[in-house]
């Protein structure tokens, strides 16, 4: 079972995920190689382009973006340590996090989950009990920057 | 006893500061620090429906004792994802 939780300054695109997942020394895709593993699920976090403005009665607002904050190092290892439960309790193969820190962009990726286990019900069920568990315990804010 | 409570996110704009100093009585535990917070510090009311504090980077029970020197975060209104 392979558990990877990264953090990643600013956006997350294809390049800087490589990169933080090849600094972890680890390699998701090497569960495959044993047939074991049925299907690879990846769920994507895109900043919307507006939110609910609380002085204008919740009516959207436009935005800039998403101001991401973590309070370090327990948002660390409160996404490492989630991981590895929900990896446990779903059978997982692999599960790899990458979350973003500081500003993202609207239209940018700010989280990615990719989960790999031997058949979709795992996979979908873990997704969701991640993202859940992630929103209600792992000390990671939003704020949005008005446009 | 004063102890520094470290806030976050919407909290932290809300209140224009990224930390509370909170008044209260020894021996103190999670719950009376949560307490406090809200006495002490009405403009944060909105964000203690549900809060928790992490005592030492660790969520804490209502119940855990607070000592002098502990490293205290309000954890509300996540927004992770």
């Amino acid at each position: 079972m392979i558990v990877v939780a990264i953090i990643v300054e600013g956006a997350l695109t294809p390049e800087s995920q490589a990169r933080a997942l090849a600094a972890s020394g680890l390699d998701p895709r090497s569960t495959r190689s044993d047939g074991a593993v049925g299907a690879t699920l990846r769920f994507e976090g895109i900043v919307r382009r507006d939110e609910p403005h609380p002085e204008q009665r919740g009516e959207p607002r436009a935005l800039l973006g998403l101001e991401y904050q973590t309070y370090d190092p327990m948002a660390q290892r409160g996404l490492e340590s989630l991981a590895r439960a929900v990896a446990e309790r779903h059978g997982l193969a692999s599960i790899v996090v990458w979350h973003s820190r500081g500003r993202v962009g609207v239209g940018e990726v700010s989280f990615v989950l990719e989960i790999s286990a031997a058949h979709r019900a795992e996979t979908l069920a873990a997704t969701a009990s991640f993202i859940d568990a992630m929103k209600r315990d792992v000390p990671i804010w939003k704020s949005p920057v008005w446009a | 006893m004063t102890v520094d409570v470290l806030i976050f996110g919407p909290a932290a704009a809300a209140a224009n500061t990224d930390r509370a100093p909170v008044s209260v009585r020894e021996p103190a535990t999670v719950r009376d620090v949560l307490t406090a917070i809200a006495a002490q510090h009405p403009g944060l009311a909105f964000a203690l429906d549900g809060a928790r504090l992490a005592v030492n980077q660790s969520l804490a029970s209502p119940d855990t004792p607070v000592q002098p020197g502990d490293e205290l975060a309000l954890i509300s209104l996540l927004g992770g994802g």
